[in-house]
């Protein structure tokens, strides 16, 4: 039903409705949305990074498109309804437009999704870094950004790299605190 | 002698001018202020005694959790998640897991729903009852701290009794609640399941919480002065709230009747009775009435869970190794701060691809800059006070 007044493609998987449309409908889209639907509240705007070049995290299974997916979930505030839009972009100086004329609120999200992937929202009144200090280098949620902490120490996760701990020696008769040793 | 007018007029008009002109000052409050709740830093351009372009700097507090949650594992997840809002931790961990539950196609057990939802709503009340405390004191009134705060830790030493943590109770485990010394038998379990005596104690604290409410009310509600410093003091219409994304008791006080308690479906609701409470004008006073009446509210949900917990399983059953299968998905609830929500995306490996972090402190205090200007600066610290963020919340 959203798909059909706003257009794009509708996604429905573990009651997330998800629906896909272009870069250069987006303003239209979410404005269809608050006026057309009734999503007036604005929860929130982020962004994927769909790399095959990992440097933190486990890589993926499969060989996907280099892109940036950019997200928003609008709602309403009556029955509960909420719309995951979703478009993507190109890798290469990733730009779109803003939504601050459409809800306010997608201010600090745009801010934050700017600095931490790098995505320039156009027309936005105030494109600077929110949370990192304004000299801070790189777009640390971009998989190319390797994790500091594992550069020094690798973690894989599942198996601790150290070797366990010698094991005390188990005492001679079992502990009456302890019913389970 | 020719008199030139128009020289004396614009003479005196630029005296008139000069007179009038005031020096605007540049204000920095914080971000070491206790009204700020965590490190936030205000930078206002005051004139007067007027407030005017606030502008909020945040990320003094920033850990970098979604990036974190991307080189960890989903159990191991639910020990970052406690620390986004730490005033109420266990009610983060519930969206986070649910989420990945959801992409595994678990069935939680009804026990395991009970407990969790007796929990969270012990959050609320903690959480809530904070709120109690500080924003009296912000405005002058000490006294009430000392009935919040008293109710507060009954409440939390039974949520330690049964997690073994008070801020950040780490008890949720993916497919259940977290039995008290891991698997055995059954008869094992029944006994490991909620420290003896649990139930009992909850309804006699929601019983005490309840008279609590009462003595609060009575307290704050008469006094003067804080209802001439709350009334119609920092009102937020219900349309700026919603574009801005503000959520949960700030968006009900705007009388908006909308909670994901009766929303959605993370957590069992649906089976108790509860009112959603809103507010008329949406100012610090009705901000401050709604989480009061919420507290009562929480506090006939767990009287009502309590009376009708089911018995059974506290975990479905699950892998050793928690892997969860290919997808998308948003879950949010309703946190005591309002909407929290987490967008997993998984690729079938051990932890997620990319985790987003929707917290709703973050949201709720975008509106500052809106809601502060032209202000009195006195006022900021009860508009501020009133909109109960929390700075783990906002930074992540």
């Amino acid at each position: 039903m959203v798909a059909g007044s706003v257009g794009g493609e509708a996604d429905i998987h573990f009651d997330t409705v998800k629906v896909s449309v272009s870069p250069d409908s987006w303003v239209d889209v979410h404005t269809k949305a608050r006026d057309d639907l009734d999503l007036v509240f604005f929860s929130w705007l982020s962004a994927i990074h769909w790399s095959n070049d990992v440097q933190a995290g486990d890589s993926l299974n499969e060989e996907v498109d280099e892109r940036f997916e950019v997200l928003t979930t609008v709602g309403d505030l009556t029955e509960g309804r909420r719309v995951t839009f979703s478009t993507r972009l190109p890798i290469d100086s990733p730009s779109i437009a803003s939504l601050v004329g459409v809800y306010t609120g997608a201010d600090w999200h745009e801010r934050e999704t700017y600095e931490m992937f790098g995505i320039v929202f156009e027309g936005h009144p105030n494109l600077v870094h929110l949370y990192l200090p304004e000299s801070f280098i790189g777009n640390p949620l971009r998989k190319s950004y390797p994790l500091l902490s594992r550069e020094v120490k690798p973690w894989p996760g599942t198996v601790d790299v150290e070797a366990m701990p010698e094991k005390p020696e188990a005492p001679e008769e079992p502990s009456t605190e302890n019913p389970e040793a | 002698m020719t008199i030139d007018t128009d020289a004396i007029r614009h003479l005196s008009e630029a005296q008139v001018s000069v007179e009038l002109e005031t020096e605007d000052m540049t204000l920095n409050i914080g971000p070491q202020h206790p009204s700020t709740h965590g490190v936030l830093r205000l930078v206002a351009r005051v004139d007067g005694e007027r407030a005017y372009n606030v502008q909020p700097v945040i990320g003094y507090m920033h850990r970098g959790y979604e990036k974190l949650s991307e080189v960890r594992t989903y159990p191991q997840i639910t020990a970052i998640v406690n620390r986004i809002d730490w005033v109420s931790g266990y009610a983060n961990e519930i969206p986070f897991i649910v989420a990945a539950e959801k992409l595994m196609g678990l069935d939680v057990p009804e026990r395991a729903q009970y407990i969790r939802l007796i929990l969270t709503e012990m959050a609320r009340i903690s959480s809530h009852l904070i709120f109690m405390a500080s924003y009296p004191l912000e405005l002058g009134a000490a006294t009430p701290l000392f009935f919040a705060l008293r109710e507060r830790e009954r409440v939390l030493d039974l949520l330690e009794g049964v997690t073994g943590g008070r801020f950040h109770p780490n008890f949720n485990r993916i497919g259940g609640v977290k039995p008290a010394y891991g698997s055995g038998s059954a008869t094992r379990k029944m006994i490991q399941d909620l420290p003896a005596g649990f139930l009992s104690e909850t309804r006699e604290a929601m019983d005490q919480v309840l008279d609590v409410t009462d003595e609060l009310e009575a307290l704050v509600a008469g006094n003067e002065i804080i209802l001439a410093r709350t009334k119609d003091v920092g009102v937020l219409p219900p349309e700026v709230a919603a574009a801005f994304g503000v959520s949960g008791p700030n968006l009900r006080a705007s009388g908006v009747a909308f909670d994901l308690r009766k929303a959605e479906d993370y957590l069992p609701y649906h089976l108790f009775e509860f009112d959603v409470v809103t507010g008329e004008n949406g100012d610090c006073w009705d901000r401050w009435w709604v989480r009061l009446q919420e507290i009562r509210e929480s506090a006939k949900i767990i009287q009502q869970a309590v009376d009708g917990i089911p018995s059974g399983d506290l975990q479905a059953k699950v892998p050793k190794v928690i892997k969860v299968p290919k997808g998308e998905t948003y879950v949010r609830a309703e946190n005591p701060k309002g909407e929290m929500g987490y967008y997993l995306v998984s690729d079938g490996g051990q932890g997620p691809y990319r985790l987003k972090i929707r917290s709703a402190s973050f949201s709720n205090i975008s509106i500052l800059p809106w809601i502060l200007e032209g202000a009195l600066v006195p006022d900021i610290i009860a508009i501020m006070g009133s909109l109960d963020f929390v700075l783990g919340d906002v930074d992540r």
